[in-house]
């Protein structure tokens, strides 16, 4: 049996194909209304909605996905509008708050959170209305207090109205059981951007200093408080201890065996100079950072290190590092443990993703020691395939010390996976 | 948070959005719902010099049932699965979905996209590689079919090449006998999961013949094991969720390796997983008979 359901409701797009610096195109209808804009390929609908067209109940908080202060719908379901490219709008019907009603006639959303003391600051307000339009117009027309505050949790409300938004909208839930009102000021009408062509064209402009400046640590401090991450990773290799060692020793070679990473220069004392690359799926950093030594113990073969790193995101990492190589059954046993500290948007993103990532560019690292210490030739800067393709091209001066990182457990690993 | 500039092309076709991938030598990226793109894009931990935009390929956003399996394409958006009634024969997404960030991410977000960013803490994954399901790629050397095992291989990263589309993906629907479970930990709705599971049970007869878990949030990527002897071994017991507790606190042991983080400690995760993995496999036990979940 097949049967086919398409789910598009409307032609496809047509085909567009601009430079990043080129203006493009765009008409969609906004609250009833058909509109053109022209916008660089980079600008979120809610910067369009804006900034060209001159709607600002559209609020824009976080700008990555996570306030819901600039919810609108696009074809009737609510949606992110930093979320969404300008251009992607092409086509579609958008509503956004000032849509729902007037000042003179409000939708019962509206009135509700009015009567329901539903905003104080009312920053968040454009987008709880829109979601909680969205959710009563196209849930299955049940709210119950025990689902609805999950329900509304694609918003954020900072300054505690919490309770009187979900009142506001349980209450339009119970006086409208067949369905909530169609949003009310949603006709043909001439929409005004502000701002002028200047504004018009679009964003930030394309040479932030985000994009130009480069950051070049140069001083070393010990990492102090509490880590982001600490990582011990335990691996088995083939080589002698001896072998092992003289990689460790030799911090040219040692920094090659990091997929990615790249030393530049020598400052002496110990103290190097180096950069990394870590691609993890659409994440790309390019770190910038420095390297110290801090104990160097042949008898013991163990190697202390701090390092630091920095991108020219604001992303800044760094690093406690020890590295002990002893002498196992069948080769050598090299055992990283680090303390790895992270700020910036990476430390927002990371979750336990950059204790596990660490612990992979470890295993690649270990391996490649292992390699090193049986050929005597350092692998290729960056050069390798690595076992998980892109996933570990990693780190230099900051995050390649990462890559000692890492975590516990990792003996077992491989052959768990084999298994399974 | 703007994105930094980038080239930005749709084409019609998917042969052409491949060619497009292709030309950009690896400095390209597929958009399609854009949920877990633009964010990186916005905090510019990303900055691809090309976005190939699917969304104008038609055929793309289709949700179709061929015989066993349900075939879902690049550009279907997760809102639109929960909504299908072809897609109530793959129970596990109906429980998966509504966990997958918010109603207003899924509304744009594909079922698709979520795979391919092989986040380890998102649901779908999980349920692709709890099912079997096949992945089907499309690239410059033609299309292929990957079983889920060997489409994720890490921490936001698949099997799919640089020059490549995940184009569909196909869930084998349920069989009879066949029961579910589904359920997460996380520290707010809508977040990434500190642990969860997928279970999966089949029962032939009176015998269980299959039972499978995925864990997900509990490593660099969903990890599947067959529980079928554990799951065996338990049933008749007079309370199934308990006597199921001891093994999965050993398999708590084997599969959560991730470290932990501020939000849980990785012995508190693999706490969570046994509590969950014994609730819910006894959850699939009990749906596989057609007893009250």
């Amino acid at each position: 049996m097949t049967t086919t359901q398409s789910t598009g409701t409307r032609a496809p797009q047509r085909p567009v194909k601009a430079s990043a610096d080129e203006l493009i195109d765009v008409a969609f209808t906004v609250n009833g209304t058909p509109v053109s804009v022209q916008v660089p390929a980079r600008m979120h609908l809610a910067d369009a909605l804006r900034t060209n067209l001159g709607l600002s109940g559209t609020h824009l908080g976080c700008e990555h996905g996570v306030c819901g202060m600039c919810t609108v719908l696009i074809d009737g379901d609510a949606a992110r509008a930093c979320l969404v490219f300008a251009v992607q709008a092409e086509g579609t019907e958008v509503v956004t708050v000032e849509g729902l009603g007037t000042q003179e006639s409000q939708h019962p959303l509206q009135q509700a959170f009015s009567h329901h003391h539903a905003l104080q600051c009312g920053f968040c307000t454009p987008g709880f209305l829109m979601s909680s339009y969205d959710l009563l117009a196209n849930g299955d027309g049940e709210v119950s207090p025990e689902t609805l505050p999950e329900e509304m949790s694609g918003v954020i409300c900072r300054c505690t109205g919490y309770r009187g938004i979900l009142a506001a909208v349980a209450d339009v839930a119970e006086t409208h059981p067949d369905g909530i009102p169609e949003p009310m000021n949603c006709a043909p009408r001439t929409l005004v951007g502000r701002g002028g062509a200047a504004h018009a064209s679009g964003g930030a402009p394309a040479g932030s200093p985000e994009d130009a400046v480069e950051q070049e640590p140069t001083e070393l401090i010990r990492p102090t408080g509490t880590p982001t991450i600490t990582v011990e990773v335990t691996r088995q290799l083939a080589s002698p201890v001896e072998d092992v060692w003289a990689v460790m020793d030799d911090i040219d070679r040692l920094a090659r065996c990091l997929p990615g990473a790249e030393m530049t220069a020598d400052l002496g004392g110990d103290r190097y100079r180096g950069r990394a690359k870590v691609a993890l799926g659409p994440v790309r950093l390019k770190f910038d950072g420095l390297a110290q030594i801090t104990e160097r113990d042949p008898g013991d073969h163990t190697l202390a290190l701090i390092a630091q790193g920095a991108d020219t995101g604001g992303n800044r990492t760094a690093a406690d590092i020890v590295l002990r190589a002893t002498p196992g059954d069948d080769g050598t046993v090299l055992v990283a443990e680090a303390k790895v500290f992270l700020s910036g948007r990476i430390a927002q993103f990371g979750r336990a993703l950059a204790g596990d990532v660490s612990q992979r560019m470890f295993e690649q690292f270990a391996d490649a020691v292992d390699r090193t210490a049986r050929t005597g030739t350092a692998p290729e800067v960056g050069a390798g395939p690595s076992a998980l393709r892109i996933g570990l091209q990693a780190v230099g001066a900051g995050l390649r010390r990462r890559a000692a990182l890492v975590v516990s457990a990792i003996r077992d690993r491989r052959r768990r996976r084999q298994e399974s | 948070m703007k994105p930094a500039p980038f080239a930005y092309v749709r084409p019609a076709t998917l042969d052409d959005a491949v060619a497009e991938l292709a030309a950009t030598d690896g400095d390209g990226k597929v958009l399609a719902g854009g949920q877990s793109l633009v964010p990186v894009l916005a905090m510019r931990l990303g900055r691809p010099g090309t976005l190939v935009d699917i969304n104008g390929v038609a055929g793309l956003d289709t949700i179709d049932r061929r015989g066993p399996a349900l075939r879902i394409g690049a550009t279907t958006r997760q809102r639109q699965v929960e909504r299908s009634p072809a897609a109530a024969d793959v129970p596990l997404l109906g429980l998966a979905l509504p966990f997958v960030g918010h109603r207003e991410l899924r509304s744009r977000g594909t079922v698709c996209g979520s795979l391919a960013h092989a986040d380890p803490g998102a649901e779908l994954p999980a349920v692709a590689a709890c099912l079997g399901a096949t992945l089907e790629v499309v690239g410059t050397s033609g299309r292929r079919t990957l079983p889920a095992a060997e489409f994720f291989q890490g921490a936001m990263s698949t099997a799919v090449g640089m020059d490549e589309v995940l184009a569909a993906v196909e869930f084998p629907v349920a069989r009879p006998g066949e029961g579910f479970g589904f359920a997460e930990i996380a520290r707010r709705h809508g977040d990434f999961a500190l642990a969860g599971v997928v279970t999966r049970v089949l029962v032939t007869g009176s015998a269980v013949a299959e039972a499978v878990i995925s864990g997900f949030g509990v490593s660099d990527r969903a990890v599947t094991r067959d529980v079928t002897d554990l799951v065996r071994s338990a049933v008749g017991q007079p309370d199934l969720e308990a006597a199921l507790r001891p093994g999965a606190e050993e398999l708590a042991r084997d599969v959560v390796d991730t470290a932990g983080d501020a939000h849980g400690s990785q012995g508190y995760r693999r706490r969570l997983f046994a509590v969950l993995a014994a609730r819910e496999l006894a959850r699939a036990y009990r749906r596989s008979t057609g007893a009250p979940a």
